[in-house]
């Protein structure tokens, strides 16, 4: 019962059922409609060769949608659409019962259509494509009862095999492609030898060896076959053993004309071939699940049709031929009867079965035909594909010792098969019957569709019709390149062939009569599951590197840090020439600038430093502040008095937002924080040191460069230096390229800088620590310093407007405004703390001012597109109205956009001062998050 | 020059519609999220008419903003690249919205949520369209504030520390700009695209130059997060919010990958060979990398993101064989992967929504799929899709990228690159076994009702469109890759004629 889907459907179906049979039926319409139409055009086909049609597709991919149908084609579409009809009715009746039949009807169907496209595809790439598509259906069907396990883990190993294939195919394809200049297959094989003498050869042949081989489950890919017994029986039918797994075969005697007739074809495909035939038919007669038992078999039938391939004599492709018509009959009939059984008593276990020809006479009979010719027995058709098949052993183009190993190893094979049809058939149908084993035969449909098959694999053989000889022979003749004669009468006299027939046929009744010896005997060898283990253990091998792998992303992010730091100083040391060039003897004089320069570099360094060495956070902190202010220090000696003033501000502001954020951490946490020493050993500090030397190194290579390859002539500094006034109404440089020339970067910038607020607002929300710092809040009752902070907000707001409105011409700026109006604020917080001055201050209003600030920002550089038709040129309305403005101050757009970098900056360091001024969070987020 | 100002406006239109929301739709977030949506389809009908434009033969839209002259000024500039990376961008914003707008989490109902998501999609059109070196600074700025910030606030409760460190190391990546601004400045006194490629053509042993080369080099790197420095990735996915990290997986990695097309075709052109082989390394390493990690990571979302890493790998190979087809190539597999894995994550995220604690773990999300099987349909044509198997868009990605290197006759590549998508197939066809598949873990009840599947519905339905229908991606990718084997075609663009 493990194993079988069939429990799992049970269980979840309603006792209305599904009205499965209809859809049965309906299913059935469009494989049978094909069927039709192909025997319709097949006359056709056997007079003009092969029909072509094609649709341009995708052009740029050398795709077309072309369809080929020639004899090799219109058999395997015969096959697929035939034998699929009678599995759609077939499963109609299968899967009464089953609530989510729809699915199986429908994966069914994508196979349907997959598989016939794979064998008319007149495309390599289009043939891929279907070809992908019936591994895909395949898997679906493994899968299908994925409630177990096995059926989930037999899924994906079937795909991981057939799609690793199809990986190979594509390959092998595009090579093809790039060694005929063409993916068309018409002209493919007429391309002659050309593939045969490419240098490719080798690569192709492998590759596509691998394609078939994985699909058509040969030694060692062969693992997924027996394990995709778990699907549906309908499905193990049609694509396990009648059609899909021939789609590897086909592929090989489709390319056999421009592949074929080398040694190497024949070394591959032989020797894999006579493997598998011998490792399936060996390992099918130790099965007892019925399913399975035919899976080897179906294997073995593989191997042979790969090895007949092999040979390319003409008559080693008529035996494939006809070994194709005849396997994909009897074995789509005793899979269908396998099927009835389980279906009807539940069971499929060999060991659990007996004894059922009574109850079963329709399933007992189309069982005895389809046995009957899988043993290769006369008056069957399987008894005609034996015999040539013997015949090509003893073909006089081998060499003498291959046809001694090819005689010996088909008649082994042929006896294990004979003896697992025995098996199969006796142990289910002959013999006692078991005890509690109820049965009967199923439902017409079902039954009818078994024995179509098996009536065929009689009939075929004892009436030879003429369109089906010459089917195959046109089918042999496409595959071999050649034609080949394909005669279909079962007595060919007296000679070797039928010497080894009656051989191997006596050696399998003696199997057959020892068979539970044999089996016992088979168990002490354990070769079967060789590769499966193979397999697990190359799926364990990817899980040890996977999870290997995966433990390189810790979670640490010094360690993240230092491994980018490492990987930057490398590439530079690799790629950015970091040849230090020799300084032009120092031409600058050592006076009093010079010495402070040198002052303010040292606190730089030392303080820097220091922040590393300190243990306190807030000693910390403040020689981070140290370290901004000197370099600020060393902008005003450049002398950059903008940037200097904007790193003062912005420093100042810094070392504030730290300090408040000190505040909100609760004082056991910033214990524990400065008694923290890294852990990491001495080696990882070591180590921490050398790779900060190196990246210092790097910076300090490429400031020296600077330095010692200046001054060169810029083209844009110049611009700017020389336009400034000119263009855009500005003495000050950096006022000019800030607000005017590269404005834009301006306007993002301070977006991204209220975002900032934003972010961080929200962040401190999220990380609030609460209640402990609540006694912040009292504030500083010194009454100087309340005086202080009534004078100091006022005079701020006048020197932040006047940086706004002459900011444009001197040092100072919007930005530089609002950094210094938000620290007034930020004073008032420390002061009166944060209830008060938000109740004073009610216009400090974080998110509108910001977002305000932008907007004003958007409207000001969109105001010159309406003035000027060009977005964000200078707008001086002053001068347009001619209003009396004061020296330097001009009411233009870029006063306006210092209003606006004003705006978003004290909107945007505000949000930041008032998350983290304020004591209690959850309510503070709430409330000036969403409503201040 | 063709002087366009629509070129602006996939930049305009989301920070514009951003401020109007949370100026006057604060609080009712369900207004807000149809304004962005509409504010978003916009943009993306904005950038899809430069792309048109494109597609007619026309010339690169340009515009020097404020109108000053070429070097001095920001320049905008629409080429066929940076016209189909923002509409790629912009399409997937879109999506994301979409998705947001029927998501469960709390934080799509924050005021600054979808502002956010309208910034960054800003953020990255403005990274695509900008010809200026420092204004693609402070895009890129833009885009690492606005994800930070939504990730901070995700549902997660991982969040604020997966900001954290994506900011850290984002931060890194903008200093690494800031540096090779600089560098390139002072080597070449431009910041202009197109003239410092022009200058640097001229010069190429410039001092300092090829210390700006690895500067930028580095940063692309980090953006796009390429082993060794894509730490930032994996850590930031799984507590993103859904939306978010559909579209930072699938379109904002791609700033990096925009960066080095830029670098090989255009900036660096004198140096492409070195670039385009070290391209090769690290796109194997992330090939590797992010394949076993993937597979061996327990959490969707990570997985996704790990696969992230292994798919941008190839695009660095077929940048790194840089033959027209492998470059068109590489235009191909840019799109689809954005597709196929907003998709994916977005399906991962839905699936998550239903579990009780929200978290996309294989432990937490289990069996899920029983109660969401639309879900699951979609997400085994995505898996499809991401493994490269017909009739789906990543197998004609996967068959250019192919063929590219049979053409140049790397086989030891495509050979690794096979080898890449078994293992793409193992993690895909295990997650979906496990979330589809597998029965419920014991205990674990789902939601009755999830996030909304119309946004990865639409995705995976271009996905197929585009597997089925490819000419049109794939004369696009072809045209693109012919005109970026052509630097003086830029060049000529933005700084005009003879040059």
């Amino acid at each position: 019962m493990v194993g079988n889907p069939r429990t799992a459907l049970r269980s979840s179906g309603s006792p209305q059922g599904f009205p499965s049979a209809v859809f049965g039926f309906a299913f059935a319409l469009p494989p049978a409609a094909a069927f039709l139409a192909l025997l319709a055009l097949a006359p056709r086909v056997l007079d003009e060769g092969a029909l072509v049609r094609s649709i341009p597709w995708i052009p740029s991919l050398g795709l077309a949608f072309s369809i080929r149908l020639d004899g090799l084609s219109a058999l395997f579409a015969l096959l697929v659409s035939g034998i699929g009809a009678l599995i759609m009715i077939y499963a109609g009746s299968y899967a009464k019962r089953d609530p989510g039949a729809w699915r199986l009807f429908l994966y069914l169907q994508i196979f349907f259509v997959s598989m016939i496209g794979l064998v008319v595809a007149g495309n390599l790439f289009l043939l891929f494509i279907f070809w992908e598509g019936t591994s895909v259906a395949s898997y679906l069907l493994i899968g299908y009862a994925a409630k177990n396990e096995k059926a989930r883990s037999a899924a994906f190993k079937s795909l991981l095999v057939t799609g690793g294939g199809g990986i190979a195919l594509l390959a092998a394809f595009l090579l093809i492609e790039s060694a005929t200049g063409s993916a068309d297959l018409a002209e493919i094989l007429a391309s002659g030898n050309r593939l045969r003498e490419s240098s490719l050869y080798i690569p192709i042949l492998i590759l596509a060896a691998l394609a078939a081989f994985t699909k058509s489950a040969q030694f060692p890919f062969h693992i997924w076959l027996p394990d995709g017994m778990t699907a549906p029986t309908p499905a193990s039918a049609y694509l396990h053993s009648a059609t899909m797994v021939k789609a590897g075969i086909y592929l090989l005697a489709r390319l056999n004309p421009v592949l074929g007739l080398t040694e190497s074809w024949f070394w591959v495909l032989t020797a894999t071939g006579t493997l598998t035939m011998l490792f399936g038919a060996y390992l099918g007669l130790s099965q007892r699940d019925l399913k399975r038992l035919l899976a080897y078999s179906t294997i073995s039938q593989l191997g042979v049709l790969t090895m007949l391939i092999g040979q390319d004599t003409a008559i080693a492709f008529k035996a494939v031929v006809i070994a194709v018509l005849a396997h994909s009959l009897y074995k789509s009939a005793l899979f269908m009867t396998a099927g009835i059984v389980d279906h009807e008593t539940g069971t499929r276990d060999l060991d659990r079965l007996g004894g059922l020809r009574r109850a079963m006479p329709g399933t007992a009979a189309a069982a005895v035909l389809g046995g009957l010719s899988m043993a290769g027995l006369p008056p069957m058709f399987g008894f005609l594909a034996k015999e040539t098949l013997i015949s090509t052993a003893t073909h006089p183009t081998l060499p003498p010792f291959i046809n001694l190993i090819l005689a010996g190893t088909i008649v082994a094979a042929g006896a294990l098969i004979l003896a697992q049809a025995g098996v199969l058939v006796l142990g289910t149908f002959a013999g006692p019957r078991r005890e509690g084993l109820e049965a009967r035969d199923p439902p017409a449909p079902m039954l009818v569709a078994a024995l179509v098959p098996a009536a065929a694999s009689l009939l075929f053989a004892l009436v030879p019709l003429p369109g089906i000889a010459s089917l195959l022979a046109a089918a042999a003749g496409a595959a071999f390149g050649s034609p080949v004669k394909v005669s279909l009468a079962l007595w060919s006299g007296v000679g070797i062939p039928l010497a080894l027939s009656v051989v191997a046929v006596s050696l399998g009744l003696v199997l057959l009569r020892f068979e539970s010896r044999v089996r016992n005997a088979q168990k002490q060898l354990e070769v079967g599951r060789i590769i499966d283990r193979l397999y697990d253990g190359l799926l364990a091998g990817v899980d040890a590197l996977s999870r290997r792998a995966v433990r390189l992303q810790h979670g640490r992010l010094r360690l993240y840090l230092s491994v980018m730091f490492l990987a930057v100083v490398i590439l530079f040391v690799l790629f950015g020439r970091p040849v230090p060039p020799r300084l032009a003897p120092a031409s600058v004089p050592l006076d009093l600038w010079a010495a402070l320069r040198v002052f303010a570099l040292a606190i730089v360094v030392a303080s820097s430093a220091a922040t590393i060495v300190l243990r306190r956070d807030l000693h910390a902190i403040l020689a981070l502040g140290a370290s901004g202010l000197n370099v600020a220090v060393l902008f005003l000696l450049e002398p950059a008095p903008d940037v200097a003033l904007a790193m003062i501000v912005v420093d100042i502001l810094t070392v504030v937002i730290l300090v408040l954020a000190l505040t909100k951490l609760p004082a056991a946490i910033r214990a524990r924080a400065d008694a923290l020493d890294f852990r990491e050993s001495k080696r990882q500090k070591i180590l921490d040191a050398i790779l900060a030397s190196g990246v210092g190194a790097a910076a300090a290579l490429v400031a020296w460069t600077a330095l010692a390859t200046r001054p060169r002539p810029s083209e844009v500094s110049q611009f700017y230096a020389e336009r400034s006034k000119a263009l855009a109404g500005a003495r000050d440089i950096v006022g000019a390229i800030v607000i005017d020339f590269r404005g834009f970067d301006t306007l993002i910038e301070i977006a991204v800088f209220s975002l900032a607020g934003i972010g961080a607002f929200s962040l401190l929300c999220r990380g609030a620590l609460k209640r402990d710092a609540r006694a912040a809040d009292r504030g500083s009752r010194s009454p100087l310093l309340r005086s202080f902070a009534f004078v100091i907000l006022p005079l701020c707001m006048v020197l932040a407007a006047v940086f706004v409105m002459y900011g444009h011409d001197r040092p100072g700026d919007g930005f530089v405004g609002g950094v210094i109006v938000a620290l007034a604020v930020v004073f008032w917080y420390a002061v009166f703390g944060a209830e008060r001055s938000r109740r004073t201050l009610r216009w400090v209003r974080p998110l509108p001012l910001a977002v305000s600030g932008l907007a004003l920002a958007l409207v000001q550089a969109s105001i010159s597109y309406f003035v000027n038709g060009s977005f964000y040129t200078p707008v001086d309305f002053g001068r347009r109205l001619g209003l009396p403005l004061p020296d330097g101050f001009a009411l233009s757009t870029s006063f306006l956009m210092e209003v606006a970098i004003f705006l978003a900056v004290l909107g945007g360091a505000s949000l930041v001062i008032d998350s983290t001024g304020h004591p209690d969070d959850s309510e503070s987020c709430e409330s000036s998050g969403e409503g201040r | 020059m063709n002087i366009d100002h629509g070129v602006l406006l996939p930049v305009l239109i989301p920070i514009a519609s951003a401020v109007l929301g949370l100026l006057f739709l604060r609080g009712r977030h369900r207004a807000l999220g149809l304004f962005s949506l509409l504010a978003i389809l916009l943009s993306l009908a904005s950038g899809g008419r430069l792309l048109a434009n494109l597609a007619r033969g026309a010339d690169p839209a340009v515009l020097p903003i404020g109108g000053w002259p070429v070097p001095a000024s920001i320049v905008y500039v629409a080429d066929f690249l940076s016209a189909t990376m923002t509409v790629l961008g912009q399409l997937v914003f879109a999506l994301a919205i979409v998705y947001s707008l029927g998501c469960r989490d709390r934080c799509a109902r924050d005021s600054a949520y979808y502002p956010l998501l309208l910034t960054l999609s800003a953020g990255l059109a403005g990274t695509f369209l900008s010809g200026d070196l420092f204004h693609l600074f402070v895009m890129i700025e833009l885009v690492v504030i606005s994800g930070a910030v939504l990730t901070a606030r995700s549902d997660d409760p991982a969040g604020p520390e997966a900001a954290y460190k994506y900011f850290y190391m984002s931060t890194l990546a903008g200093i690494l700009l800031l540096l090779a601004s600089g560098c390139l400045y002072a080597a070449h006194g431009t910041l202009n695209m197109a003239d410092l490629a022009r200058r640097i053509s001229a010069h190429p042993e410039c001092p300092l130059g090829a210390a700006g080369m690895v500067f930028l080099l580095s940063a692309f790197l980090i953006k796009g997060a390429v082993v060794p420095f894509h730490f930032w990735q994996p850590d930031f996915h799984s507590a993103a919010p859904t939306a978010v990290s559909a579209a930072l997986s699938s379109v904002v990695v791609k700033i990096g990958v925009y960066g080095f097309l830029r670098m090989t075709t255009l900036l660096f052109v004198p140096h492409a060979e070195i670039l385009r082989s070290s391209l090769i390394v690290f796109g194997a390493a992330g090939l590797l990398y992010g394949g076993f990690a993937a597979a061996g990571t327990r959490h969707a979302k990570r997985m996704l993101a790990y696969s992230t890493l292994a798919q941008v790998g190839s695009i660095l190979i077929a940048i790194g064989w840089g033959t027209i087809p492998a470059i068109a190539a590489a235009i191909v597999l840019i799109v689809n992967h954005a597709l196929i894995k907003a998709s994916l994550l977005m399906l991962a995220g839905a699936v998550a929504s239903r579990s009780p604690e929200k978290s996309a773990s294989f432990e937490s999300i289990g069996g899920l799929g029983r109660s969401a099987r639309a879900a699951g349909v979609l997400y085994f044509a995505g898996a499809l899709a991401l493994v490269g198997i017909p009739p789906t868009n990543g197998f004609i990605g996967k068959l250019v990228l192919f063929r590219g290197g049979v053409e140049l006759g790397r086989f030891g590549t495509v050979a690794l690159l096979a080898g890449a998508g078994i293992v793409t197939m193992i993690y895909m066809l295990r997650s979906f076994a496990r979330v589809w598949w597998e029965g419920p873990q014991g205990g674990i009840e789902p939601k009755p009702r999830g996030d909304r599947l119309a946004a990865p519905a639409v995705l995976i339905v271009l996905c197929l469109a585009l597997g089925l229908w490819a000419e049109p991606l794939l004369d696009l990718a072809l045209r693109g890759s012919v005109y970026l084997s052509e630097p003086a075609a830029y060049i000529a663009a933005v700084l005009g004629g003879g040059s």
